[in-house]
């Protein structure tokens, strides 16, 4: 039976078993609710089928060449494009997706640099340690989620690193120490045991946190006896000791550390954190992993990375790449673009209202293959296949590992992939 | 210890165990019954025998038929129950990802990931009625179900 893995989220789960009978899906063994949703996706009745125009307010259907003929129209009659998304195609439409900018003098950005990007620059500075997957369930010894409830987010991630049976560690469970700090007590605290350290921490108290493991690190014994941000002093102790006695600890960091803060730099401390526990450890060290959600937004740094030499926030000027600080945030809400080209994402809903407004006021070009809120309100709207499902790709896991995508079924007749979409508006720019 | 405060706590070694402590930890796990104690017997225990037979009676008065129930609406499907049952440990393949379940199902296997939602398959291989001694209490997938989604119970 083959196994093939699944897109629904960015733990890109390879151990998936999928029966079919060529034209729908019957049965899907392993994969979670959120995998099994984007496999139900291939015959919901949201999916959309074919090309669609605004004309008088209301979304009308049409066929393909009208459709790329406005696109051409709109991208070239509005300075400065805006493209982002790309964090549901595979690498290869991200490729397609930085030529397109670079045809069309646009700025291009990803989801990951409102998430994992900020990391990877911070990092750019100071160094990280990452690790894998696969080393994390031979080998990990500790367990941190640090403003990560992977329980909810990514169902099988605690699975996979907390509870599988590794090469070295054959006990799985019962050898992992698992440290959550969290200021809700979320789902995953439900999987604690005896050792495991609750640190239900005071919301945004987690630069004091990291200032106060820092002076442990360097001088011993010097935690105040009332703890600090609502924490115990012994369990603080308990914390650093299990960070610094560690084999291979891994601290997984998500959302509530990679939250937009204005002030504080709390991604660059946290860094630094980890790279004084691992210089002052022996045994082992401590690696990171960014948890992102959409399966492919590791693979837009690399696809940046290698092409342009920067991860996000790309701005070409007379087709040659310029060095710019903005992000997709900065530019809307700067009001700095023409018109906006979302491939595979939603910003409307995961953006805040004040900036989704900026961006409903210019013309929008959605590249999608489901309904959602911002093909509600673009002005044109074009259909892709499912990647993963119906067209193959590679996807880079959360661990920046590449992983090759594989295909089910055939899609349907009139429908691109994103890569193919992407080419035909590009060969319609240079044509006209 | 609940059922230890009720016995005659003499260590007279009438029950061919050695103490009265070793008899109630026996009582619990149903392997002698309460007759076997002589000495309850005696008028003067009466009224402990009677709360004894009540204490016990939820438990041996019918027959203990072994009952795991899955949640669908809580249940998320994220497998911990798959990789944590020691059953299913014991005879899954491993891969690149740690040990995950063979398809068609192994005739031993407990769970099943099946359309985002966790399976029963059987129970007939459950350690709750296959093994001895202190595997028997076992209830890792009820502990670290993270949506504590399955109970375990008996009717």
């Amino acid at each position: 039976m083959k196994r093939i893995p699944c897109t629904g989220c960015s733990l890109l789960c390879d151990d998936i078993i999928v029966r079919s009978d060529g034209l729908f899906i019957d049965e899907v063994i392993g994969a979670c609710l959120k995998g099994k949703e984007r496999f139900d996706q291939l015959s919901s009745s949201n999916r959309i089928l074919s090309p669609m125009i605004k004309k008088n307010g209301v979304l009308e259907k049409c066929s393909w060449e009208d459709a790329l003929e406005k696109t051409s129209e709109i991208i070239k009659s509005s300075s400065k494009p805006l493209l982002y998304g790309f964090s549901n195609v595979s690498c290869e439409a991200q490729l397609k997706g930085i030529e397109l900018a670079k045809v069309v003098d646009g700025f291009i950005d990803s989801n990951s640099s409102i998430c994992q990007g900020k990391v990877l620059n911070i990092a750019k500075n100071t160094g990280i340690t990452l690790t894998t997957i696969t080393e994390i369930i031979n080998k990990a010894d500790l367990i941190v989620l640090w403003g990560a409830n992977a329980a909810e987010s990514i169902p099988r991630l605690l699975n996979k690193i907390l509870f599988s049976r590794g090469k070295f560690r054959m006990t799985g469970r019962e050898i992992r120490t698992l440290i959550i700090i969290d200021p809700v007590k979320v789902a995953s605290f439900n999987v604690m045991g005896v050792r495991d350290i609750a640190l239900q921490i005071q919301p945004n108290k987690d630069l004091e946190l990291i200032r106060v493991l820092k002076e442990e690190c360097c001088v011993a014994d010097s935690i105040s006896s009332e703890g600090v941000a609502g924490l115990d002093r012994d369990d603080l102790k308990r914390l650093i000791l299990n960070l610094s006695e560690a084999e291979n600890g891994v601290i997984f960091i998500g959302q509530g550390v990679l939250r937009p803060q204005s002030e504080s730099n709390l991604v660059g401390e946290l860094l630094e954190l980890v790279q004084m526990i691992n210089t002052k450890q022996e045994k082992g060290r401590i690696s990171l992993i960014m948890m992102g959600g959409h399966f492919n937004m590791a693979g837009f740094d690399h696809v940046a990375l290698s092409t342009c030499g920067k991860n996000g926030g790309l701005q070409f000027d007379k087709h040659q790449l310029i060095d710019t600080d903005d992000n997709i945030v900065s530019k809307i809400d700067n009001e700095d673009f023409g018109c906006s080209i979302i491939v595979g994402t939603d910003p409307i809903s995961h953006l805040p209202l004040s900036l989704s407004q900026k961006l409903a006021t210019k013309p929008i070009i959605v590249v999608d293959n489901k309904k959602s809120a911002t093909t509600s309100i673009a002005d044109i709207v074009l259909p892709s296949a499912i990647t993963g499902i119906e067209v193959p790709g590679t996807a880079y896991r959360l661990d920046q590992v590449p992983i090759e995508l594989k295909t089910i079924l055939n899609p349907p007749s009139n429908i691109p992939s994103d890569e193919e979409l992407l080419t035909k508006i590009i060969d319609k720019i240079n044509k006209s | 210890m609940e059922l230890y405060k009720f016995l005659p706590k003499t260590n007279c070694k009438k029950c061919g165990k050695p103490t009265c402590m070793a008899f109630a930890l026996d009582l619990l796990q149903g392997k002698v019954k309460i007759d076997d104690c002589p000495p309850l017997l005696e008028p003067k225990y009466k009224k402990q025998y009677d709360t004894l037979k009540e204490l016990l009676g939820a438990e041996e008065g019918q027959k203990k038929e072994l009952k795991i129930d899955v949640d669908d609406d809580l249940c998320d499907g994220c497998g911990i129950c798959v990789t944590v049952c020691p059953v299913n440990a014991r005879y899954c393949p491993p891969t690149l990802s740690g040990k995950a379940p063979d398809y068609p199902p192994e005739k031993h296997q407990l769970f099943q990931v099946k359309g985002g939602k966790c399976e029963l398959l059987n129970l007939e291989y459950c350690r709750r009625l296959e093994a001895q001694g202190r595997e028997r209490e076992c209830r890792v997938c009820e502990t670290y179900c993270p949506r504590k989604a399955i109970k375990i119970d008996y009717v």
